[in-house]
C-alpha cells in the first residue's frame, strides 16, 4: 500500500479541528460567564423599577455570628429599595485580606470591605479606599453618640477612614460551678495574675485543668495593653509611623513567665493557637477558665447550656493597682475607591444602616460585640437582655473603665498580622522550653522590628 | 523511529519533485506542533511564564501589595540563604521525607504483597487497601484534624484505655511533625498499594513455580524474585512520593498552619506564607527557585544511583 502523507483536504482538517478544539476551550468559560451576569442583570432590573445600586459587602462573621450578619443585610434590603447589598463571607480576616490584595487593581474587588482592626494601617497605606470621613462632613453624619473608646481605636491624624462595625475585647470566662466545688467563690472571679494562678491550681483535678488560653497574639496585646504598656515606639505608632517594636519590654516578660509557670504546673493546658478549641474545652467541662472574645459570649452561654453557669470578669492585670485597660478588637468597614461614586454612596447607605442604635441593640445581643453607639442601650430589648444574661455587662464595663491613653489606643503598624504571628510563635517556643521569655520576646522583637523596616522602606514613608 | 523512511523517500523521490517533498516534510512538521500546540500552551501559561516571572520577581523587593518596589539584585537569594528560618524548612522537609517516604512505601508494599495471595474474599481487601485514593487532601485533612483534636481526639480516647495519656498531637512541637506524616502515609497509600500490587502481578507465574520447585521458601521467594522484579515500580514510588513530599501543602495549611514553633514549616508552607500572606514575591520567588534547583539535583541524583539498582525485564 502506498503510504500517502496527508493531503492538503486534510491537513487543513486537522488544523480546523485543533483550533476548534483550544477555541471550545476557551469559548465555553467565557461564555458562562456572560449568561451568568445577563440572569444578574435580568433580577436585578426585575425587583426595582430602576434598577437598584449593588453593593458587594466582604466579611468574615461566620456561624452564629454570619447569620445575625446576614439578618442585618436582609433588613437593609427591604427598607431599602433602591439598593441590594450582596454580603459574601470571605473566611477569616486574614484570608479576606489576603482576597483583597489579591483584588486590588482589578475589578474583582468588593464596594465595601470588613477588615479586623490590625489591618488599618495597612489599608490606609493601600490608598485604595474612601475614607469615611468624606461621606461623614458630606453628610454632616453626627458622630458624637459613638461610644468614644471606639472612635480612639479607628481614629487617625483626627479622621475616621473606615466605620467600626463589630467590636469586642477579651474577658475571663470561668465556670462558676467548678468554682463551688474547688471551694471558690463563684461571684468574686480572680483579677490579678496571682489570683488567676491560684485559682487554676485549686481548679485542677482529675478530667479537669484550671484554665487554658489560646496561643493568640491578641491576648498577648491585650493583657500587655490592661497594665498600660505600648507594643510599639513612637506612642505605638500613633504619634508617628512606628519603627521598632516594644514586645520585649518588661511587663511583656512577667507576663508570659506568669503564663509559662501556669504550664509548667499542670494547671493550664496547652492547646494550641484556636480559640474555637478552648471555647470546646470550656463547654466540655474539661477547663474551667478561658479567655476569649466577648464575640463568642453568646455561643460559649449556649453551648455551656444547662451542664454549668458560665461566670465573666475582667481581663486579669498583674495586680490590683496596676492602670490599664483594654484595646478595642473587632472590625471595621472600608470603603473601596476604584468602585463607581453610586455604589461608593449606597455602601456609605449600609453603614449608617449599620450603626444605628436599633441595628446595634439587634447586633449586640445576637453575638456580644458591644454596640458602637451609646444610645443602644436605652433601647428596650438590650435592657432586657443584660438582665437575662448579666455576663454581657462585663464587656460594657470594661470597655468604659478603660483609661484612654495611647496604650489603650492600641497599637499600628502595617505588618500587625505578621507581627502576631511571630508573637505566637514566641510564646510557642516559651511555653515548650525552648527558650526563655526573655529570650524569645527578645527574638520576635527583632524579627518584627526587621519586619516594619522593611515595610517602611515599600510603603515609602 | 527514522527507520522506515529512507527506502520510502526514495521511492517518492523518483515519483514527485524534490520541491514538493519539502512541502510535505514542512507540512508534516506543522502537524507535529498542531498536535503539540494545546500541551505546549498549557505548559507555557501555567508552567514556563510562572518559571520566568519568578526569576523576574527574585529580583525585586515588594511592596505589602505585592507591587515592585525595588530592585535588589541577589540580594533576596543572600537573604533567604543566610535566615535560619530557611535552613529550619529545609531540615525539617528533609525529616518529613524521611518519615513520609520510606514508611509509605513500606507499608504499601506490605499491604501489596499480603493481598496479592489468591485467596477468596482478596478483592474486597484490595478495594479497602485502594480506598485512600478517593479521598481529597482537604477532605482527608479535615477528618484528621477532628481525629487529632486537642480536646475531643478519639485517638486519646483510644490510647486512655490503654493507660497512655494523652497526646497533643498538632500542639506539641515534637508531636506535630510525626502526626502530619501519619496522616500523609494514611493519604498516599492507596496510589502506591496500586502501583505495587499492579507490579506485582506484572512477574510471571512460571518464575514463582520455578522457585517453588527449586524449595525456595515464601520469604525467600519474595526478597528474591519478587523485590528486584518489582523494583521499577518501587522506584518509580520512590520518585513520586519524594517530589509529592515536597510539595505537601494542604495538610499542613490545614492541620497546623506551620505551626508550632514552626516544626511543621516545610519549605512550600514558608514560600507560600512568604508570598501569599504577607505578600513577600521577592523573597518567596527566591526560595521556589531554590527548591527548584533541589529537586532538579536530587531527580537527577536518583535516576543516577537509584535506577542502577531497577531491573527491568
Amino acid at each position: 500500500m502506498k503510504m500517502k502523507p496527508f493531503g492538503k483536504k486534510s491537513l487543513a482538517m486537522m488544523l480546523l479541528s485543533c483550533m476548534m478544539l483550544i477555541t471550545a476551550a476557551c469559548g465555553t468559560s467565557s461564555g458562562g460567564q456572560v449568561t451568568g451576569e445577563d440572569t444578574a442583570n435580568a433580577a436585578a432590573s426585575d425587583s426595582g423599577g430602576s434598577s437598584p445600586v449593588k453593593v458587594v459587602w466582604w466579611h468574615s462573621m461566620s456561624g452564629d455570628v454570619g447569620k445575625a450578619a446576614q439578618q442585618l443585610v436582609d433588613e437593609f434590603n427591604a427598607s431599602h429599595k433602591d439598593i441590594v447589598v450582596q454580603a459574601e463571607y470571605q473566611g477569616t480576616y486574614d484570608e479576606s485580606m489576603n482576597k483583597l490584595k489579591a483584588s486590588l487593581g482589578s475589578d474583582s474587588g468588593p464596594t465595601l470591605i470588613q477588615v479586623y482592626e490590625i489591618g488599618s494601617r495597612f489599608m490606609i497605606d493601600t490608598k485604595a479606599i474612601t475614607p469615611v470621613q468624606q461621606f461623614i462632613d458630606a453628610d454632616q453624619y453626627d458622630i458624637s453618640s459613638l461610644e468614644p473608646n471606639i472612635l480612639n481605636y479607628y481614629k487617625f491624624d483626627d479622621k475616621l477612614y473606615s466605620m467600626p462595625f463589630n467590636t469586642s475585647n477579651p474577658i475571663l470566662y470561668y465556670n462558676k460551678d467548678a468554682f463551688k466545688a474547688a471551694g471558690l467563690d463563684p461571684e468574686k472571679p480572680p483579677a490579678t495574675f496571682a489570683e488567676v494562678a491560684d485559682a487554676a491550681k485549686k481548679l485542677t483535678k482529675q478530667g479537669q485543668a484550671g484554665g487554658s488560653f489560646a496561643i493568640y497574639g491578641w491576648f498577648m496585646e491585650q493583657l500587655l495593653a490592661n497594665q498600660g504598656a505600648e507594643l510599639l515606639n513612637n506612642g505605638n505608632g500613633r504619634t508617628s509611623m512606628a519603627t521598632a517594636s516594644q514586645l520585649n519590654s518588661d511587663p511583656a516578660v512577667k507576663t508570659l513567665d506568669w503564663w509559662k509557670q501556669m504550664v509548667d504546673d499542670k494547671s493550664l493546658l496547652n492547646l494550641g493557637r484556636k480559640t474555637d478549641d478552648t471555647s470546646k474545652a470550656f463547654a466540655a467541662g474539661q477547663i474551667a477558665m478561658t479567655l476569649d472574645s466577648t464575640a463568642s459570649l453568646r455561643s460559649i452561654v449556649k453551648a455551656a447550656g444547662d451542664k454549668f453557669e458560665v461566670g465573666t470578669a475582667f481581663l486579669p492585670k498583674p495586680d490590683a493597682a496596676t492602670k490599664g485597660g483594654v484595646i478595642v478588637g473587632g472590625a471595621s468597614n472600608w470603603i473601596l475607591n476604584n468602585r463607581p461614586e453610586a455604589e461608593q454612596k449606597a455602601a456609605w447607605e449600609f453603614i449608617k444602616f449599620l450603626a444605628e442604635p436599633k441595628s446595634q441593640a439587634e447586633w449586640h445581643i445576637n453575638t456580644g460585640y458591644f454596640p458602637i453607639t451609646t444610645k443602644a442601650y436605652d433601647e428596650q430589648n438590650v435592657k432586657d437582655n443584660m438582665k437575662q444574661y448579666p455576663q454581657f455587662q462585663t464587656a460594657v464595663d470594661q470597655l468604659h473603665q478603660t483609661e484612654p491613653s495611647l496604650a489603650t489606643q492600641g497599637a499600628v503598624m502595617g505588618v500587625f498580622p505578621e507581627a502576631r504571628q511571630l508573637t505566637e510563635t514566641a510564646i510557642e517556643e516559651v511555653l515548650n522550653n525552648k527558650k526563655t521569655s526573655k529570650q524569645a520576646l527578645d527574638d520576635a522583637a527583632k524579627e518584627i522590628t526587621s519586619k516594619i523596616e522593611e515595610y517602611n522602606k515599600t510603603v515609602g514613608h | 523511529m527514522t527507520l522506515p523512511n529512507p527506502p520510502r523517500s526514495r521511492s517518492h523521490a523518483g515519483a514527485i519533485p524534490l520541491n514538493s517533498l519539502r512541502v510535505s516534510r514542512w507540512k508534516e512538521r506543522l502537524l507535529a506542533y498542531c498536535f503539540l500546540a494545546p500541551s505546549l500552551i498549557v505548559f507555557g501559561i501555567f508552567l514556563f511564564y510562572p518559571l520566568g516571572k519568578s526569576v523576574y520577581l527574585s529580583l525585586f523587593l515588594t511592596d505589602p501589595q505585592g507591587r515592585i518596589a525595588e530592585f535588589v539584585g541577589v540580594d533576596n537569594f543572600t537573604a533567604v540563604l543566610s535566615s535560619d528560618q530557611f535552613y529550619n524548612s529545609l531540615w525539617v522537609t528533609v525529616k518529613y521525607i524521611l518519615l513520609t517516604v520510606p514508611t509509605g512505601a513500606a507499608a504499601a508494599l506490605l499491604l501489596a504483597a499480603l493481598s496479592h495471595q489468591k485467596l477468596r474474599g482478596m478483592k474486597i481487601f484490595r478495594f479497602i487497601f485502594s480506598l485512600p485514593m478517593a479521598v481529597s487532601v482537604g477532605t482527608g485533612s479535615v477528618i484528621w484534624m477532628i481525629l487529632y483534636h486537642p480536646t475531643l481526639s478519639i485517638l486519646n480516647y483510644g490510647l486512655s484505655f490503654l493507660g497512655i495519656p494523652a497526646i497533643q498531637w498538632l500542639t506539641d512541637p515534637k508531636w506535630a511533625l510525626p502526626s502530619i506524616a501519619i496522616m500523609t502515609v494514611w493519604l498516599n497509600l492507596g496510589f502506591n498499594y496500586i502501583v505495587l500490587l499492579s507490579g506485582l502481578q506484572g512477574v510471571p507465574d512460571d518464575l514463582y513455580e520455578s522457585a517453588k520447585i527449586d524449595g525456595s521458601g515464601s520469604l525467600r521467594t519474595f526478597f528474591r524474585i519478587s523485590l528486584p522484579l518489582i523494583s521499577p515500580s518501587l522506584f518509580f514510588v520512590g520518585v513520586v512520593s519524594i517530589i509529592s513530599a515536597f510539595q505537601s501543602f494542604a495538610q499542613i495549611n490545614i492541620l497546623t498552619k506551620g505551626g508550632p514553633m514552626n516544626s511543621t514549616d516545610v519549605l512550600v508552607y514558608n514560600i507560600y506564607q512568604d508570598a501569599f500572606i504577607n505578600y513577600r514575591f521577592g523573597s518567596g520567588s527566591a526560595q521556589a527557585l531554590i527548591l527548584f534547583v533541589l529537586i532538579t539535583a536530587l531527580t537527577i541524583l536518583q535516576f543516577k544511583f537509584g535506577e542502577k539498582k531497577v531491573h527491568y525485564q
